[in-house]
């Protein structure tokens, strides 16, 4: 409540026992959140607060992070390239075409890594959403995502790139570090992306292992009850 | 009376001034944590679910538009987080149980002889409404707790306000119904 004299909406009820009720109700406890919330919370407002208006046009345009002067020499070379194919006579198109289409693919590319680093939580979940199309062919690309899924300050990150992972589940380093920031997450959310995860793209090892866990308690309760009725209809 | 509104700070961090947000937050984390714990039953998920909030908030803050109060606007935020939540993992019957540690959390900071009279009526309160839908528990929540005009309630519950008042009645009226089942008679107070 906001107001500890809070007395809520106006209520009259025909049936006296309902109205009733509702005045019980002023008594009902209350429960408080834990400090850990306050901390977390302005942890993460300061990261945001600490990027001062050059840099948000920094990171708004894409040059921030340790690829922003990639971002800028593609851009240049970009702008380049569409100066000369605007000279060129129509013979030499399809190559230049092919130059330019590579460039983008490459600009974009760092937009995306540039992103996954950023200091705003919303602009990494931006990254999050962009690099879920590419990492499946970039190497680079998916380890940038791992490293949100696993390390990320903000649960809503962290279960976003856990998501895009999802077609890479199988592959060794990814499945390996995944599974183990399974048993390792506090987090439910995190938890329950993580759950999801397995239960869609998981191997059967992996199917094995979430049942294990579920089993030894190390999920959190209500998840557990989530593995049991997902394998039993499986096996329906 | 707060010498800044929620209404203006929320508009200063839509313009770039993000650690309004800080304010804001110590304003009605409290309340938007008790609002998800009665929702989700889970303690830590409630946490999350407020940072989450608040960072969303963060994010759409340009999209106030003041036609309404701050507080109905961000309840609308929480609902739709916590409902996105809950669809997921309702679909697989998951938080059908009501946390021990819930249940630890709830502080009774009435007298030992008040306490005493009612602790019946309040832990029948507690059972009845963790047995209702969620979608009928947050009207009963928002309304008694938190707003106090049905103009508001309808804002965050994302209706007009006749069918606010509507959906209290039927609220309570099955609230009612539900603790005479498990008391075995209506509430005596």
């Amino acid at each position: 409540m906001s107001d500890k004299n809070n007395t809520g909406v106006p209520f009259t009820a025909a049936d006296a026992s309902e109205q009733q009720l509702w005045d019980a109700l002023e008594d009902y406890p209350q429960a408080s959140p834990s400090a850990h919330l306050r901390r977390s919370f302005f942890q993460e407002l300061d990261r945001t607060s600490s990027l001062r208006w050059h840099d948000r046009l920094r990171n708004f345009l894409g040059f921030s992070g340790n690829l922003g002067w990639l971002t800028a020499t593609v851009c240049l070379a970009l702008g380049l390239t569409v100066g000369q194919l605007q000279d060129r006579v129509p013979a030499g198109d399809s190559q230049s075409l092919a130059a330019l289409q590579q460039q983008v693919t490459i600009l974009n590319r760092s937009l995306i890594l540039d992103r996954l680093e950023n200091a705003s939580a919303s602009k990494r979940l931006r990254g999050v959403f962009d690099a879920s199309s590419i990492a499946e062919y970039d190497v680079e690309v998916a380890r940038a995502l791992l490293t949100r899924a696993t390390e990320d300050s903000v649960s809503s990150v962290r279960s976003a790139a856990i998501d895009a992972l999802g077609p890479q589940l199988r592959e060794p380093e990814v499945g390996g570090e995944l599974m183990a920031s399974l048993e390792a997450a506090e987090s439910p959310l995190v938890q329950l992306a993580l759950v999801d995860l397995v239960l869609r793209h998981g191997s059967t090892a992996q199917l094995q292992r979430l049942i294990q866990l579920a089993d030894l308690g190390r999920l959190h309760e209500d998840l557990v009850q989530y593995v049991e009725s997902s394998v039993q209809g499986e096996k329906i | 009376m707060q010498a800044v509104s929620d209404e203006q700070l929320i508009q200063w961090v839509a313009g770039g001034d993000s650690s309004c947000l800080g304010t804001l937050f110590e304003r009605h984390h409290r309340a938007l944590f008790k609002y998800c714990l009665q929702m989700t039953r889970r303690d830590a998920l409630s946490e999350d679910l407020v940072q989450d909030i608040f960072l969303k908030i963060l994010r759409k803050a340009a999209s106030f538009r003041g036609d309404g109060s701050f507080k109905a606007w961000m309840f609308n935020i929480a609902r739709n987080e916590t409902f996105d939540y809950l669809r997921k993992t309702q679909r697989q019957g998951a938080l059908s149980r009501v946390d021990e540690s819930f249940e630890e959390q709830l502080v009774d900071s009435r007298s030992a002889e008040q306490a005493a009279a009612g602790k019946q009526n309040v832990q029948l309160l507690q059972q009845a409404l963790a047995e209702m839908p969620a979608a009928v528990r947050e009207v009963i929540w928002l309304g008694r707790f938190e707003f106090q005009n049905y103009e508001e309630l309808g804002q965050a519950l994302g209706c007009k306000r006749d069918a606010a008042r509507v959906r209290m009645h039927r609220a309570m009226k099955l609230l009612n119904e539900t603790f005479a089942t498990l008391n075995g008679a209506p509430i005596d107070v």
